[in-house]
């Protein structure tokens, strides 16, 4: 395990590299993607349709989307890594594992600066200096183990199955709509008289409780509800487990597969 | 029972390629075609291969394509999974089946000899070591700090060879890799090997080029269609491969212009010292070349040619003879009481035509003559002999001196 950190470290650089090579803004325009989007939807709800009457609401959205695109970025990135990489898998052997675990570690690092400029935004704009800022670093680990699982597994699939990014691709755009962004579950006006439906989209969709959690900690600077914890920690867990357990399962052909 | 440091071991090992279900599938075909279909085809890569390599040998995989030699490597690697049996090396394994498979691009020469190490499970500290004598080796001077994209291949190739030799594996395995690069820098590879045999490590190398192979091992391993065909020394293993070869590969094949030419070579042998037909020969050996010579017409005067030619197509060899006249058909020959050729392919080739007709275009049949490889010298021509050294004109022998 550890003879291989060195090896996962060079691996993330080169992930890195390539990802920011002749970009001139490089590591910025990842950030500026989840601004573009804050400053779109703000316009098209707050001030065109009116229906978020949620107060700050650039900042509610900025940092339910930056939550967002680290894992949909995460998983895009990751599904087509190995097949991308086949020439490695091919001829020499290491643990197979630090491919997609290194372009997930690399979302993970654009998300954590992101998290790093919003921070202070908001607790200066939000005042939400609590102590439930604390739980903060938990829930990101546990959003990191989630999407961790989650791209080891679309990798590894992907791999066998070559239609799974299109597939993921596909899905990642109605699912981000029923993922509460633009508002709080509770706030939409459509649940009020079903409740069954604001159940499914609250527990229903496993990343709605990592933005209502990140949210709850940032925006509104109280500690997420203890369902809500045990729900990420499950899930981050779970998925972790389930997603080393199938890559596991299905790399052993994969020099023969790719 | 696990393989001392420095050892391969290959038991009973199997490994059959499903040539259809290995490419990977899509969902729909996942879902409208459950299960395998039965008419797909298998390769049997390896079929109950046992093998063992004890360390500080040296070891040439050969055979032709597809005979399993790169599965062989890729299932000692651990890269591709056996069937069934057991493959296993003893010790760290370093592995050079692709040369810069996994180089960043945008990594400089350096860096990549850090991800390189780290690949082949190397830490920090040992490729630190290491760098120097690797950036040395490499001979790349000062691009060893640029990016490797603007590398050209025989860089790409010194980088890669340098990094893979100089991480003390006790186990090798090499892919076809000594083929490529210059002259100097392939001698250079050859004595790094040497030097770490010396060391103890275990090379198992795969090469189509049989001085490769003789250079570096003393024991050859034959595959054919997943099994082993030959294990031995080295001389009479690449003889066993090129007679492997010869076979495969047709006696003769004609290679006429066109139709309309009266005068024709209906056959063609080389044959041994014994008479039997055969495509493979030692250097000094016999070799009887008979060709049949037909006409459809009358001809008077016929000029019958033998042209040897090496694989670049060169002419190392030409003669020609009067015939006479020929009605129907009439047996030639030519016979060598010696061989002068060095180990290589070679093609003889051989025609006949009317004194007086224009020349050109004549050469009717060819025959694929294999020479099977020998120490002592290297070329085409077969001028093997004797040194001897002796003092030096004007030398005073030392125990005179005082």
């Amino acid at each position: 395990m550890f003879q291989y950190r060195f090896l996962f470290e060079q691996m993330v650089r080169r992930e890195l590299r390539q990802k920011y090579k002749g970009s001139a803004l490089g590591v910025l325009w990842y950030l500026v993607n989840p601004l573009v989007l804050m400053g779109a939807y703000a316009l098209v709800f707050s001030v065109l349709l009116r229906v978020a009457d949620v107060p700050d609401y650039p900042l509610f959205l900025l940092i339910g989307l930056i939550v967002w695109v680290f894992f949909s970025q995460a998983l895009l990135a990751a599904a087509p890594s190995l097949v991308t990489n086949a020439s490695l898998v091919r001829k020499v052997r290491f643990p197979r594992e630090a491919i997609p675990a290194s372009v997930a570690t690399v979302q993970l690092v654009t998300f954590l600066v992101m998290l790093v400029l919003v921070t202070p935004v908001a607790l200066a704009v939000r005042g939400t200096l609590d102590p439930a800022l604390a739980l903060l670093p938990l829930i990101v680990a546990l959003l990191f183990c989630f999407v961790l699982g989650l791209s080891l597994a679309v990798a590894v699939l992907h791999a066998h199955y070559r239609d799974v990014e299109p597939v993921l691709a596909a899905a990642l755009l109605p699912w981000f709509f029923v993922t509460p962004i633009f508002l709080r579950v509770e706030d939409l006006p459509g649940v009020d008289s079903r409740a069954w439906l604001g159940d499914l989209l609250q527990w229903g969709n496993p990343i709605a409780p990592f933005v209502d959690a990140v949210r709850d900690v940032l925006y509104a600077g109280v500690a997420p509800s203890a369902g809500h914890m045990a729900y990420v920690a499950v899930a981050g867990l779970l998925a972790l487990g389930g997603g080393v357990l199938l890559f596991r399962r299905m790399e052993r052909d994969l020099a023969v597969t790719l | 029972m696990s393989a001392a440091p420095g050892e391969v071991v290959l038991e009973k090992a199997s490994r059959r390629f499903h040539v259809r279900r290995d490419r990977s599938r899509t969902l729909k075909e996942l879902v409208v075609r459950r299960g395998r279909g039965a008419g797909e085809a298998t390769v049997d890569a390896l079929r109950d291969v046992s093998l063992r390599v004890e360390p500080g040998e040296a070891v040439g995989l050969v055979g032709r394509n597809g005979a399993g030699k790169s599965s062989t490597l890729a299932c000692l690697a651990g890269i591709v999974p056996l069937d069934s049996g057991r493959a296993e090396c003893g010790g760290r394994v370093v592995t050079l089946l692709e040369l810069g498979a996994g180089f960043g691009e945008d990594f400089s020469g350096r860096e990549n000899i850090y991800l390189n190490g780290a690949l082949h499970g190397f830490g920090r500290e040992e490729i630190e070591a290491r760098v120097e004598d690797i950036v040395a080796f490499s001979e790349l001077g000062e691009f060893i700090d640029l990016p490797v994209k603007v590398y050209s291949s025989g860089m790409f190739l010194r980088l890669g060879f340098s990094i893979a030799a100089h991480l003390d594996a006790h186990v090798m395995l090499i892919d076809e890799i000594l083929a490529v690069g210059d002259e100097s820098f392939q001698r250079k590879c050859l004595a790094r090997i040497s030097e770490r045999m010396e060391a103890g490590a275990t090379m198992v190398l795969v090469s189509h080029d049989p001085s490769a192979i003789e250079r570096v091992c003393r024991r050859v391993v034959v595959l054919d269609a997943g099994q082993v065909a030959f294990d031995g020394p080295v001389a009479e293993g690449l003889l066993a491969y090129h007679r492997l070869l010869g076979v495969s590969e047709g006696a003769t094949r004609s290679v006429r212009p066109g139709a309309g030419a009266t005068l024709e070579v209906a056959e063609l042998e080389l044959l041994g010292a014994d008479g039997t037909p055969r495509g493979v020969f030692r250097p000094g050996e016999a070799l009887r070349v008979r060709m049949v010579l037909g006409s459809r017409g009358p001809a008077e005067r016929v000029v019958a040619a033998l042209e040897v030619r090496d694989q670049r197509g060169e002419t190392c060899f030409r003669t020609d003879a009067a015939v006479g006249a020929v009605h129907g058909t009439v047996e030639a020959s030519f016979a060598m009481e010696r061989l002068a050729l060095l180990g290589g392919d070679y093609d003889v080739a051989v025609g006949a035509a009317e004194q007086d007709a224009p020349a050109g275009a004549w050469l009717d049949r060819v025959a694929r003559l294999t020479v099977a490889p020998v120490s002592g010298g290297e070329g085409v021509a077969d001028l093997r002999g004797a040194w001897s050294v002796g003092e030096p004109a004007g030398a005073v022998p030392v125990g005179r001196r005082a």
